[in-house]
């Protein structure tokens, strides 16, 4: 059995903690504090790359995410229909955006980093991009609970 | 951006009343605290016992305010827990930031 919902956000920053704290409610219940962890950071970079690149900060477009709760992952889609992410930069995203020099200050990353924090969160990363719209579709396994009702 | 000011010997404890530092937040907060550092402070103490949550742009802007107080000044972070620990980790910035559980287990460190 599965559980599906989706969500519609516009394209505006100050919305996405609202979006991301109602998907951390839902899968509250299947999943542990880190991995529900790992699932919100993920939502939320990938909404936060939506709108600061995808729709470049403008308010009044679209955001889609669908949450689906099945028995041993929980899916969630990021939906919109702004120009598409170079495929690459998702593919080339790693732990290894992390890799710095922790003694040289100027080294530090102050941003680059949501890409590289999806891929290290969820077990599976996969972007689609065609007709219009793109799809951000992340998986994260975890052992087998029943969702209360 | 609510943050609340403290003086405790010389040092500027911030306690960041947000349960949230994100995207919409980062900015505002680098520009508040950058206003501080500005103004002179460079012993500064960031209660974050009070956040529940900080993404890559709130990283960020922590970030910047580390490389904005320099290598003769002094950024310390109180009290984070939970996803907030967790995402130090994650990045490596748990070696980078002087992490403390308590604002006075910071400051005793910062003042000896």
């Amino acid at each position: 059995m599965s559980v599906g919902i989706k969500l519609l956000i516009d394209s505006d920053l100050d919305k996405v903690a609202l979006l991301a704290r109602a998907v951390r409610a839902l899968c509250s219940d299947v999943l542990d504090e880190d991995s529900s962890h790992a699932v919100e950071i993920s939502l939320v970079e990938a909404i936060n790359n939506v709108i600061k690149h995808g729709y470049e900060g403008k308010p009044g477009r679209n955001v889609g995410v669908v949450v689906s709760l099945r028995p041993d992952h929980v899916e969630i889609e990021v939906i919109d229909q702004a120009e598409p992410m170079e495929a690459s930069l998702l593919s080339n995203a790693s732990g290894d955006r992390f890799e710095f020099d922790i003694t040289d200050l100027d080294a530090l990353p102050e941003g680059g980093m949501g890409l590289a924090l999806i891929q290290m969160n969820m077990d599976e990363v996969e972007y689609h991009a065609g007709q219009g719209e793109n799809r951000l579709r992340m998986v994260k396994r975890h052992a087998q609970r029943t969702p209360s009702s | 951006m609510r943050l609340i000011d403290e003086q405790r010997n010389g040092i500027l404890v911030l306690r960041i009343d947000e349960k949230r530092v994100d995207a919409s937040k980062a900015p505002a907060f680098k520009d508040e605290v950058a206003k501080r550092i500005e103004a002179g402070h460079s012993q500064v103490v960031l209660d974050m016992s009070g956040v529940e949550f900080v993404d890559s742009s709130g990283l960020g802007a922590l970030v910047s305010c580390l490389k904005r107080i320099g290598p003769r000044g002094n950024l310390a972070i109180a009290g984070a827990s939970g996803a907030v620990i967790r995402l130090f980790s994650l990045t490596r910035m748990d070696r980078v930031f002087s992490l403390h559980d308590t604002v006075d287990a910071a400051v005793e460190q910062m003042s000896s």
